[in-house]
């Protein structure tokens, strides 16, 4: 295992760049592959967990693969076609049954035909689940267990997870106050306020089918879809096959907390099938890079969740008062997160900035994901090579400061940890500036005034710091910039009342005229 | 039944005609098979001009089944070669052409075999056996919702439905313009298309006594969206007959046990490269493999690596590749896309080569080679 080291003393490897194209967001990025288990028929049982409790931290191997069952319309379904999940080391953690076309179209039926609960039965199943997802055994998995598996199957940092799984039971929990946020001021909740009785708007659902195609970057993913749940949504989540773990155990909870079986489902299918879940439902959410965003476009039925690209703008005085800002906003949350910082825009010579970066992170450690002290992410080390060949053959002209030899640091007990890269290009729209990465990946830029709100665009959080007002204004006003922090605010900062790709309920709400007698 | 010419003169090598049923030894089979379509005075065109070219003398030096590995895969040249070049010359001038029939064209152009009578004929006896050894009704009608115009399955279900039922029902189906949609990125206009479909599938069973349905996998799944259409199957279908697509394991144990539990639900996996198909093994249960075995030695599969080319062990999973020998065509040694398990004959059958099981495409979890993002 690599230690702390220094800048520049830790080239992390040299070997051989893998030729394979396998991404980050692949199924080989965890190892996967299918499989044909025994002719089971549809499962019984209720729980996945197939070995006894108490894994010890920092073992890797269970007796036996968890089942992650489809959650379907009427309970878990164990498929024959299952697609095996290995953790970072390429070890087998469980078996996630892929659901066929068929099954979708009709859990979608079901969805579809089911009755909304009533708002305060699903607000109180929400409090509920989220409390056994905090601190309870969903599925038969404990916590303690469950962000272990976590950061095993993702080579996500554990402390990163266990902040995540608290984060996603504050919103499940909080999910009805979330969600209303989004409610226009003029607009009453009920038909029955007195209110409409002088002619009200009433706030209301769009439509009745939710459905999710996520993704397995972050467990925090999965903290926003439960919204739509509490605004009366019957709801259906693709998992990632990367990190269907967080899902499932969250599925679960809710069932077990009053949701019926009907109401939310886990579909976890085969790339195919996947389109099918959006089409038939009426509203959905599809996390994915630029390909995603292109293709839903112009589809207003589909919400997608792209790269964030986000920036840190240091204008006019000294950046090192923001260095423990700017490396946060980098490194925080493994580096794998929309809202990390992809690029930093600093007046002046850029240089110093990206040589304090560069110390700082280089001395980050180099430690299995569950690990305590671990920050950085791991993966297999196939595709740790594909994401380090794809930086180095995108970074062009830009001058390496940290991980220009590579940023792949196999560990000993297998996987390998992304070890932070710093790249400084010598203008501000040099398109390398785009380019984000699942790890702590960053690239600095000069920036001037005259330069102004141009290379600050198509960004969901920029943090910028700076006097200029009239330059605000324009980056507010800005369509293209989804959030503005001002000040040392890093750019990974959010709050579930206060909207980071906008209030969802913006999306699945509307408004209605009801007058009455 | 042996063929007789326009003169009323038996063909030479009678044991290639012998009805489905009738034992036929191998060796004896394939070495009659190969001088009658390798005789320059019998052959067809299209092999009299591959002959030269071999580099080995079938009439000398293929034998069995397992023999016809030996030819090269000459099927692409099915795409461009005029087709009446395949018929065997000692037919004579009226050999009693059953049709003209196209591959669905998923690989490039389509290929085109011909069906002679004598082979259609084979086919419709030995189907209509299998169908009364699985205990379907006889005598009733059918709903034929399968592809159209040149491609085989339609043809044959509409000329085996004159002898195995009462009324034919089919709609027109082209499945070559839903592919054509789909790759030009018109989902949409699939869907529309699907639904054009299905809407005529309703209006049938609406009003029909529909008691056998034939019909696609794809076009099933469809169906089965419908609750209307779910109510009419359960009310009135007895069989339901599925093939020209596949059907994963999950699917198929969802109709079984779920959506169709009162009705019989067996598939048929064939080929136009065939000309033919092998039926499910009778008796299978939703737990069971979908094992089909194919109607030796006139059809025959043998399962294997796609890198080496040899035999996979029973139970283990490869390509498959399809043979067809018969008086009125010769087909062999010809790998398809397929993916299967190899499954061992039947206890004390007399089958020649593989059966097959769980057939399904080569999957598809990759493609997602995109590296950027965090998603």
């Amino acid at each position: 295992m690599t230690g702390p080291s220094g800048a520049g003393a830790n080239p992390p490897a040299t070997a051989s760049r893998a030729a394979t194209a396998s991404g980050v967001n692949t199924a080989t990025g965890t190892g996967t592959s299918t499989g044909k288990g025994p002719s089971t028929g549809p499962a019984t049982a209720s729980a996945g967990r197939a070995a006894p409790a108490g894994v010890t931290p920092g073992t890797a191997v269970r007796p036996d693969p968890l089942k992650l069952d489809a959650l379907g319309p009427n309970g878990p379904f164990r498929s024959r076609e299952r697609l095996t999940i290995s953790d970072v080391a390429g070890a087998p953690m469980a078996e996630l049954s892929l659901v066929p076309r068929l099954f979708v179209h009709r859990a979608m039926a079901a969805l579809r035909k089911a009755e909304t609960m009533p708002a305060e039965e699903r607000l109180a199943a929400l409090a509920r689940a989220a409390e056994a997802f905090e601190h309870g055994a969903p599925a038969g998995i404990p916590t303690d267990e469950y962000t272990h598996l976590v950061s095993r199957m993702s080579g996500m940092p554990i402390s990163v997870v266990r902040s995540a799984a608290r984060g996603i039971a504050r919103s499940v929990a909080g999910a009805g106050h979330d969600a209303g946020c989004a409610r226009p001021m003029a607009a009453v909740e009920s038909w029955r306020d007195p209110a409409t009785r002088e002619g009200r708007a009433v706030w209301t659902r769009r439509a009745e089918v939710f459905a999710v195609h996520a993704a397995g970057n972050h467990p925090g993913v999965h903290s926003l879809w439960p919204e739509a749940l509490a605004l009366g949504y019957r709801v259906a989540v693709r998992p990632s096959r990367r990190e269907p773990l967080t899902p499932y155990r969250l599925i679960t909870a809710l069932r077990d907390a009053g949701f019926g079986d009907d109401q939310v489902v886990l579909l976890p299918t085969d790339r195919t099938v996947a389109d099918d879940i959006l089409r038939a439902a009426d509203l959905s959410m599809a996390y994915g890079g630029d390909e995603v965003v292109h293709k839903y476009a112009h589809d207003g039925t589909v919400l997608p969740q792209g790269p964030g690209r986000s920036k840190i703008l240091v204008s006019g005085g000294d950046w090192r008062p923001h260095l423990d800002m700017i490396v946060d906003s980098v490194a925080d949350e493994g580096g794998t997160a929309c809202v990390n910082t992809t690029a930093v825009y600093v007046e002046g010579d850029p240089t110093p900035l990206a040589e304090a970066l560069a110390e700082r992170l280089a001395a980050i450690p180099s430690l299995p994901p569950e690990d305590e002290g671990a920050v950085l992410p791991t993966q297999p080390v196939q595709t740790a090579r594909a994401v380090e060949k794809y930086l180095l053959d995108h970074a062009g002209d830009a001058t390496p400061r940290l991980g220009g030899d590579g940023i792949v640091d196999p560990l000993p007990g297998g996987g390998a940890v992304l070890r932070p890269a710093v790249f400084q290009v010598d203008r501000p729209d040099a398109p390398q500036t785009g380019i984000e990465l699942g790890f702590p990946c960053v690239w600095v830029a000069p920036w001037s005034a005259k330069d102004g709100a141009g290379p600050l665009r198509d960004t969901l959080v920029l943090t910028a710091i700076t006097e200029d007002a009239r330059l605000v204004d324009r980056l507010v006003d800005d369509p293209s910039i989804s959030n503005v922090y001002l000040g040392d605010h890093p750019t990974y900062w959010m709050r579930p009342d206060v909207p980071h790709d906008s209030y969802l309920g913006e999306f699945l709400m509307r408004t209605k005229a009801v007058i009455r007698d | 039944m042996t063929p007789l010419t326009d003169l009323g003169l038996r063909l030479p090598e009678p044991v290639l005609d012998r009805p489905p049923g009738e034992a036929v030894p191998e060796t004896e089979f394939i070495e009659a098979a190969m001088r009658w379509h390798f005789d320059p005075a019998t052959g067809s065109p299209f092999w009299l001009r591959a002959a030269g070219d071999l580099g080995f003398d079938p009439r000398r030096d293929v034998h069995t089944i397992a023999d016809l590995a030996k030819f090269p895969n000459l099927v692409d040249l099915l795409r461009e070669v005029p087709v009446f070049d395949l018929v065997p010359r000692g037919y004579g001038p009226d050999p009693g052409i059953g049709g003209v029939f196209e591959s669905g064209g998923t690989t490039g152009p389509p290929k085109r075999v011909v069906f002679l009578d004598d082979w259609f004929d084979w086919l419709i006896d030995y189907s209509l056996a299998d169908l009364a050894a699985r205990g379907s009704p006889t005598g009733v009608d059918w709903l034929a919702v399968t592809p159209s115009g040149p491609h085989m399955f339609g043809a044959f279900i509409e000329r085996f439905v004159r002898r195995a039922g009462r009324l034919p029902f089919t709609i027109d189906l082209d499945p070559r313009w839903v592919k054509r949609v789909i790759a030009e990125g018109h989902a949409d206009e699939a869907d529309r298309y699907a639904d054009h479909l299905i809407d005529q599938v309703r209006h049938v069973l609406r009003t029909q006594d529909i008691r056998v349905m034939v019909i696609t996998p794809p076009l099933l799944e469809r169906l089965a969206r419908q609750d209307d259409l779910v109510e009419l199957v359960r009310a009135k279908v007895r069989t339901v007959e599925w093939g020209g697509a596949h059907m994963d394991a999950d699917t198929r144990s969802l109709y079984m046990t779920e959506i169709f539990p009162g009705a019989s639900l067996y598939g048929r996996y064939g080929s136009t490269m065939i000309l033919g198909a092998a039926v499910e093994r009778h008796g299978l249960t939703a737990d069971d493999p979908c094992v089909f075995d194919p109607p030796s030695p006139y059809i025959t599969f043998s399962v294997v690596d796609p890198e080496t080319l040899r035999p996979v062990e029973y139970g283990a999973s490869g390509q498959v590749v399809m043979s067809h020998v018969s008086r009125s065509a010769l087909l062999p040694n010809n790998l398809e896309r397929d993916l299967a398990t190899r499954v061992e004959p039947l206890p004390g059958s007399a089958q020649v080569g593989d059966s097959v099981a769980d057939v399904r495409p080569v999957p598809v979890f990759g493609g997602e080679t995109v590296v950027e993002g965090v998603y």
